[in-house]
């Protein structure tokens, strides 16, 4: 309930932030204390202010309370584009003062109101690889390939943090999503071919000594090093005896 | 154990700075290569005590997503390969790793974690960390155990002035690294011809 003489502070400074008369900080601030829902004001001044350079940083560290109080309104308003569009700038200002952790929370929060946007969990894959933090960094990878399954390259990061991780699993997992990626790409993709003989390599090192049936799969590997070193002879010939010999002790030819 | 010099080479120095301006937006990495200068044998036998590191060259690896070890371990295979057939006594020496913002000077953990698995392949190795704000200065941190203490010096005093030229003629466009070479197999991950 807001009362009398509060009610005319808020009008009098409302009709001095409509009028150009400037105040606009003190103006959010008691609408926000008042919990007084006026949302298309609220952003309508909230984004002049957030687009002024000067006053934006007079701010200082209560800019992020006026970022979080504009996006409100602006989903009050159903303006969308602008909620996602200040949820961006506040991930990329904590991405540039090195606040990596932060930037993940913001994204994180961002991520679950608009699930759909895959640049963001691209995004957050990133930063979770930067923070080695692999297992989080392979779900959002899941989430972008139920969204694209036709995608490659999706395929080819998850196979990657799947290496990255290690063990017998999934260097199995990260071969059969490398396999993936060289289907979708239609068998041109390097960094797919090397990965197979890699987990190929990785697998038959750890079962080394263990049952022949375990050892399955060593066809994919060789037909992978095989196409590698085609398109080498084709593209890089002089770099194609190097490669043949690092294939080799990777043993991926089949003897 | 003294103290370890570390000499590098114009070649190298400028081939890796010339890889962190390429990318300015993005943290870079890649692999020193060298030799190791030996003393010799003293009298118990027991220990072979290393004078100092020669970089001699470097092979500059990726400039997104750094944290991912396939791009690493076949630069590695195939950078080590490589040199080694040169004759040379040259093997992978040390790591370098740039930042993303410029004024980060931390060195990473994950700079750290590709640290410990190269010296899995030279104990003595080193991590050169790259400030890049004034091109010419250059952090040296000790990568291996212990505290020993560490010199940097250049091997060629025109290291600098060589490395401006190139700025100015924009040469950094031209720089080539393994994420590159994945992307088009065409492309020389060696860089023979950048210094043309």
């Amino acid at each position: 309930m807001v009362g009398a003489a509060e009610e005319a502070e808020l009008s009098r400074l409302e009709s001095q932030v409509e009028n150009g008369g400037g105040n606009i900080w003190e103006y959010l601030c008691l609408v926000k204390k008042l919990k007084v829902r006026c949302s298309e004001k609220v952003l309508r001044h909230g984004m002049a202010l957030l687009n002024d350079a000067k006053g934006r940083s007079k701010l200082g560290g209560e800019v992020w309370t006026l970022y979080e109080q504009v996006s409100v309104a602006a989903m009050d308003c159903g303006h969308l584009e602008i909620a996602k569009q200040i949820h961006k700038r506040k991930v990329a200002i904590a991405k540039a003062q090195g606040n990596l952790s932060g930037a993940v929370d913001l994204l994180n929060k961002y991520l679950e109101i608009f699930m759909a946007d895959y640049d963001a969990w691209r995004e957050l894959a990133d930063l979770y690889i930067s923070l080695q933090m692999y297992k989080q960094a392979a779900f959002c990878f899941e989430e972008l390939i139920l969204a694209q399954p036709s995608n490659p390259f999706f395929h080819l990061s998850y196979a990657e943090v799947l290496y990255t991780l290690g063990g017998l699993e999934n260097f199995k997992l990260a071969k059969k999503y490398y396999a993936v990626a060289i289907d979708l790409s239609s068998g041109r993709n390097t960094r797919a071919l090397y990965g197979v003989c890699l987990c190929g390599a990785a697998i038959n090192q750890i079962t080394k000594g263990r049952s022949k049936d375990e050892k399955e799969g060593s066809e994919l590997h060789s037909l992978a090093a095989a196409s590698l070193v085609k398109n080498y002879k084709q593209r890089s010939p002089d770099k194609a005896p190097l490669v043949i010999s690092v294939l080799e002790q990777m043993k991926a030819f089949s003897s | 154990m003294g103290e370890s010099r570390y000499v590098i080479s114009q070649t190298a120095y400028v081939k890796l700075v010339l890889h962190a301006l390429k990318h300015k937006a993005s943290a870079v990495n890649g692999i020193l290569v060298g030799r190791l200068k030996q003393s010799p044998a003293s009298e118990d036998n027991n220990s072979i005590n290393t004078e100092g590191v020669e970089i001699i060259d470097v092979i500059p690896l990726s400039h997104a997503q750094l944290g991912l070890l396939p791009t690493l371990e076949i630069a590695i295979t195939q950078g080590e390969e490589y040199f080694a057939s040169k004759g040379d006594r040259l093997s992978v020496v040390g790591y370098y790793h740039a930042n993303e913002r410029y004024e980060d000077l931390e060195l990473s953990s994950l700079a750290k974690k590709i640290g410990d698995h190269i010296t899995r392949y030279c104990p003595q190795a080193a991590i050169l960390l790259l400030y890049t704000r004034d091109a010419s200065k250059v952090w040296r941190q000790a990568g291996s155990s212990g505290s020993l203490g560490v010199g940097l010096v250049f091997k060629e005093p025109t290291a600098n002035t060589v490395l401006w030229d190139y700025i100015t003629e924009g040469r950094e466009q031209d720089v080539v690294d393994f994420d590159d070479h994945l992307d088009d197999i065409s492309k020389d991950w060696l860089n023979s011809n950048l210094f043309n």
